[in-house]
């Protein structure tokens, strides 16, 4: 699985003057997107993607790991600054990281959480980088039988472990399956479920699909709770210039080093909620931060200490690089980001499958510098303009939402020149305003919308090997039967405990602790 | 009744029943029927995808957590179910004209209705941001290399 050609090729591709400015571009425009309350990191990378297929595949990648990395450390800044957190993974950091601003510490707290993110992000990107192609090599010796459960059991997952309720998590995913049945059979090319439409017979591209979900969706619910709300001004008094501004009192490296504790326990349980797909930061971040509190009683986590801001912080961070483990090692994503990274890749003719590292070694391995490199870039970034982005947090959402209507119509329209995709993204947009008042999450149906081809044409390719033989086709192996009694065993398990209503009630205990 | 309706129970009656109108739909089209070279009919997968939305839509009328009602819900009004869709005809509205008569010329328009109707209240802020960041997002395409719509003024400008 080493390719020492393969690494020299990526090195060729990544390093160049303009892959290192779209990674810049991409932190700067993370970290903002980050630190604006109402954006997320899915939001920032969906409205970027339609940019990316006029660039190399390195480049997009620059970009659109950058902007991951950066919103995911952007949100702790709004955290901070004046308790609202940028993005839903940074809510944990308030707790510890505000009350820390209160006592005059903000800055401390702002480069705690800095130096935290990179600590974890750096980390669990090594851990990425060691344990995808390990993983891969195991998937190369799947066959199409087993490349059908493993899909399966990702479905599963994604439904079980997604939002409080599992039934909703299923439908989305069911959902999303259905989404991805519409257009041209994949075997027989013929055209399928487009409802007398004749432009549905290409079916639904990824993109207008993503950004009307992931945008518009969340854009629609913003401006119709504004509209609910008009004329109740949300004042902000804390004065962040004495926050983040140079003036307070600075991170020492004694301080730094007293949270290493903290900071492996957000790299270890970020990483595998990164690695499990259906989890992803949020739970990364609070599961770590109660971890944390739980190991060390004596630190009094909660009471606004740095402990507090490094658990959280390398928590959330910690799930970038073990999100694309999955996406890598079996073309599945682990998050709805790594979802829209891959349909970067498949924008550049690099469809993510368990093949993945035989095909694009040189893509992979580019994959792998850039997620190292924008931890450098983040930090650069974060320390250097956070007082701007606490600034910037603060942008009213009068102004945003119409932006990113603008942004999300011309950039679903702009990258096939197809007015119909506008027509899919609005409709799209739509359904996700509908899941998300109806609290049914949206990861599951993007995830497996991306991954039906992937299943339909797996069932159908083992079922021609076995010459129609059903029962042949999906238990001919014991691997096949393992992944199957595992789908059974882990949606028992989740259903049973309500593994997925724990997690999601992780963040209220934790309030409620902390008050 | 009204409340019944924002119940989990009464969000999965009305999912059921949307996800069955759409099975009979596929099963009474002729093109769920025909036959490929593999054995599948066209109308199977699409079929398992609406039966499993089903059966999930059934367990979650009669799950544990059925009587819960929906946070999301609870301040949902007509009125914003009408806001969602009138925000979505303004948008398409807004691309229809955008094609017509170019990016450069709508959107400043756009986004000044769309400011004001969300709340903006200085007339003076909200047209400097209309216009710079229009002007801004057509220069950002331009160098990507994307054409966005110059409409009436393509014979006009010079780029």
């Amino acid at each position: 699985m080493f390719q020492p050609e393969a690494i020299i090729e990526a090195l060729h591709m990544v390093v160049s003057w303009s892959v290192l400015y779209w990674l810049v571009v991409g932190v700067v425009i993370g970290v903002g997107v980050g630190a604006m309350p109402g954006l997320t990191a899915a939001t920032g990378v969906a409205i970027m993607l339609p940019l990316t297929f006029t660039m190399s595949t390195a480049a997009a990648l620059g970009l659109l790991i950058g902007l991951y990395k950066g919103a995911v450390y952007g949100g702790s800044i709004s955290a901070i600054s004046f308790a609202t957190p940028g993005t839903p993974e940074a809510a944990a950091t308030i707790y510890d990281g505000h009350k820390l601003m209160r006592m005059g510490q903000g800055r401390k707290a702002a480069l705690m959480a800095l130096y935290a993110s990179i600590t974890g992000d750096t980390l669990s990107d090594l851990i990425t980088i060691g344990l995808a192609p390990a993983l891969a090599l195991v998937a190369l010796k799947f066959g199409p039988t087993e490349r059908f459960w493993l899909v399966v059991l990702a479905c599963t997952l994604l439904g079980a472990l997604s939002g409080a309720h599992p039934a909703k998590g299923m439908l989305s995913a069911a959902l999303g399956i259905f989404i991805g049945t519409v257009g041209t059979d994949p075997v027989g090319m013929v055209s399928r479920m487009t409802f007398g439409l004749w432009w549905l017979q290409d079916g639904i591209h990824l993109i207008p699909m993503m950004i009307g979900v992931f945008a518009i969706a969340r854009m629609l619910e913003g401006a119709i709770e504004l509209l609910r709300k008009r004329g109740v001004a949300r004042k902000v008094k804390e004065s962040i210039s004495t926050a983040l501004m140079k003036s307070g009192p600075g991170l020492t490296f004694k301080e730094y080093i007293r949270t290493w504790k903290e900071m492996l326990i957000g790299l270890f349980v970020g990483s595998f909620a990164g690695m499990l797909p259906g989890l992803g930061a949020t739970v990364g971040a609070f599961l770590s931060y109660s971890v944390a509190k739980q190991v060390s009683p004596k630190k009094q986590i909660g009471s606004g200490v740095l402990e507090g801001v490094a658990a959280a912080e390398s928590g959330n961070n910690a799930t970038v690089g073990p999100t694309l483990i999955p996406l890598l090692a079996f073309g599945i994503p682990g998050s709805s980001t790594a979802a829209l990274i891959g349909g970067a890749l498949m924008l550049q003719g690099a469809t993510p499958s368990p093949r993945m590292f035989e095909l694009y070694p040189a893509v992979v391995y580019s994959l792998f510098i850039i997620l190292l490199a924008g931890n450098f870039v983040n930090l650069g970034v974060g320390r250097v303009f956070a007082g701007f982005y606490a600034r910037l947090g603060q942008l009213p959402r009068q102004i945003l939402i119409p932006l990113i209507f603008m942004m999300a119509i011309i950039g679903s329209y702009a990258f096939r020149g197809n007015p119909y995709d506008v027509v899919v993204m609005l409709a799209c947009g739509l359904v996700g305003y509908g899941m998300r008042i109806l609290r049914i999450p949206d990861a599951p149906l993007v995830i497996t919308f991306l991954i039906t081809p992937m299943m339909e044409a797996n069932l159908r390719r083992a079922l021609l090997i076995n010459r129609g033989d059903w029962f042949q086709a999906l238990f001919h192996s014991p691997l096949a039967i393992g992944l199957l009694i595992a789908c059974i065993v882990l949606t028992f398990l989740a259903i049973r405990f309500e593994v997925s209503k724990r997690l999601s009630t992780v963040a209220p205990k934790v309030t409620q602790k902390n008050s | 009744m009204g409340k019944w309706l924002k119940c989990n129970q009464g969000v999965g009656v009305i999912l059921t029943s949307l996800f069955t109108a759409l099975l009979i739909y596929i099963e009474l089209s002729p093109w769920a029927h025909r036959k490929l070279r593999d054995g599948f009919t066209l109308g199977f997968f699409p079929a398992v995808a609406v039966g499993l939305s089903i059966f999930f839509s059934l367990i979650i009328i009669f799950d544990s957590r059925r009587r819960e009602v929906l946070q999301g819900l609870e301040p949902f009004t007509f009125t914003s179910a009408l806001s969602a869709v009138l925000a979505v005809v303004v948008s398409w509205l807004y691309f229809s004209l955008m094609r017509r008569i170019g990016f450069l010329i709508v959107t400043p328009f756009f986004l000044l209705l769309a400011m004001f109707a969300l709340g903006a209240q200085s007339w003076r802020n909200t047209l400097l941001v209309a216009v710079f960041m229009t002007v801004i997002v057509y220069g950002i395409f331009r160098v990507m290399g994307i054409e966005l719509p110059l409409g009436i003024l393509s014979g006009v400008l010079p780029f």
